[in-house]
């Protein structure tokens, strides 16, 4: 965390560039995990990526170019709330494309990416002693079970159905 | 430091991962990574999904988003692989940052389609994001007994994702023991984390008649490969409300980002140290960093 830089950050035409290509590597490969596993066709996925993929480019262009110190996370997830408001004109082709790629096929892709970058942690994991693997079991089975027992009181006084 | 400076800190860490990694290198000329996660990825998707019984009722679902996780860590750890290399694993890690904005798009997408459900439910999902809280509660005794002092309060107060270990670095300093608590709950959690969410959920899931709203909200717990991996078995285990599940999951994780941060700075973290106050002098074991000389 120390070795935060802060080199030129500027949004440079050749840093869109990679951002556009990487996004375009993503979208390949999970149109094609896609269609394996799911069986959609591969032209409408690739559509739909492209329509997450053009929304994530925005969110992380205005990230750095926006004065104001909000995440991407924060602009890609109103754009995408936004945009497929059941009222907006947009929403119904947006849906028809978007639905046609599984959340699970991203996650698979993603975890894929995670997975190789989590490799260079690993030496540091193997010095760290077992009190340390159970406090974090501990930490983030009581965080969700935390959330979960605390929505479901909430959902059941208000008398959602299940 | 002043506020702001906290902020900014706090706000940038995803963006300078990856501008640090994408726009100064060409990563997408690594050809040997991105053939490989499309192999992981083929090979994942045509295993599909494995359901495990584990005891009468108790069923595992191994989805193949676990499959290529763990396959991607071994190839970084199989030596005969030899194009995924340290240079790899942080261009993957760079990318990483950026495709979840379009985990995140896909999600946002879900819940402004049941826009008028995340309002109904809005108590709901603003009340869970303090359940988080739970973890001070359960965790933080626990680590006394096995002998942490202050890494404790590192350790414990969240589940210790890049904001988190920000605020607490900001707030204690880079080589305080707080400082050491969260780097070793980072560690573990990029390790584990994702499995073990993974197991844990399909489980609960499978055990616990809790309100299957209650499982989408609650994999919103501030680390976007845990709310994916943790989002895997939810679906699985409930079909029929795929999108209302991704909408909520969605809109938590989105919570998690934007006012889980300051939970933890103004209700987490005061309330671990008076717990660790309070707890320390009655349950405290000698340290076991003093006899190890630092762990």
């Amino acid at each position: 965390m120390v070795e935060i830089i802060d080199g030129s950050e500027n949004v440079s035409v050749h840093g869109i560039f990679n951002w556009i290509l990487l996004l375009a590597i993503f979208s390949i490969i999970t149109a094609i995990g896609n269609y394996i596993g799911y069986q959609h066709p591969m032209a409408d996925s690739l559509i739909g990526m492209a329509i997450l993929s053009i929304i994530t480019l925005v969110g992380v262009w205005m990230e750095r170019e926006l004065p104001f110190n909000i995440s991407s996370i924060i602009y890609i997830s109103v754009i995408g709330i936004v945009l497929a408001f059941p009222t907006m004109p947009t929403s119904a082709p947006l849906l028809h494309y978007v639905s046609q790629v599984e959340l699970l096929s991203i996650v698979t892709v993603f975890l894929a990416y995670v997975g190789i970058g989590m490799g260079k942690s690993w030496d540091e994991f193997k010095a760290l002693g077992w009190r340390a693997i159970i406090i974090t079991i501990l930490v983030i089975a009581s965080t969700y079970l935390g959330s979960a027992v605390v929505a479901h009181i909430i959902l059941t006084l208000t008398g959602v159905p299940a | 430091m002043t506020n702001d400076d906290d902020k900014t800190n706090i706000q940038h860490i995803y963006r300078n991962k990856t501008d640090k990694r994408i726009l100064k290198k060409n990563p997408w000329k690594d050809y040997g990574l991105h053939l490989s996660v499309l192999l992981l990825v083929i090979i994942a998707e045509l295993i599909g999904p494995i359901e495990l019984n584990l005891a009468k009722g108790v069923t595992v679902s191994i989805m193949p988003l676990l499959y290529t996780m763990v396959l991607g860590l071994v190839f970084y750890l199989a030596k005969p692989i030899t194009w995924i290399q340290r240079k790899q694993s942080r261009v993957a890690e760079g990318a990483m940052m950026l495709f979840i904005g379009v985990l995140i798009a896909k999600l946002a997408i879900s819940s402004g389609q049941s826009i008028h459900l995340i309002f109904e439910m809005g108590p709901a999902l603003m009340l869970q994001e303090l359940g988080h809280l739970a973890t001070i509660l359960i965790a933080l005794p626990v680590a006394l007994l096995l002998g942490f002092k202050r890494e404790t309060i590192g350790m414990t107060n969240s589940i210790g994702r890049e904001p988190e270990v920000a605020v607490v670095v900001d707030k204690y300093g880079f080589n305080s023991p707080e400082s050491r608590g969260i780097f070793a709950l980072f560690i573990v959690g990029t390790i584990i984390g994702t499995v073990f969410i993974s197991f844990l959920t399909s489980i609960s899931v499978s055990v616990l008649p809790l309100h299957p709203y209650a499982f989408a909200m609650a994999s919103g717990v501030g680390s976007a490969s845990m709310n994916a991996a943790s989002l895997g078995p939810t679906l699985a285990a409930f079909p029929a409300l795929e999108t209302q599940i991704e909408a909520f999951a969605g809109f938590s994780n989105l919570l998690s980002f934007s006012i889980g941060i300051y939970i933890v700075i103004f209700i987490a973290l005061p309330l671990t140290e008076k717990l660790y106050e309070f707890l320390e002098p009655k349950i405290g074991r000698d340290s076991i960093t003093d006899k190890k000389g630092g762990e």
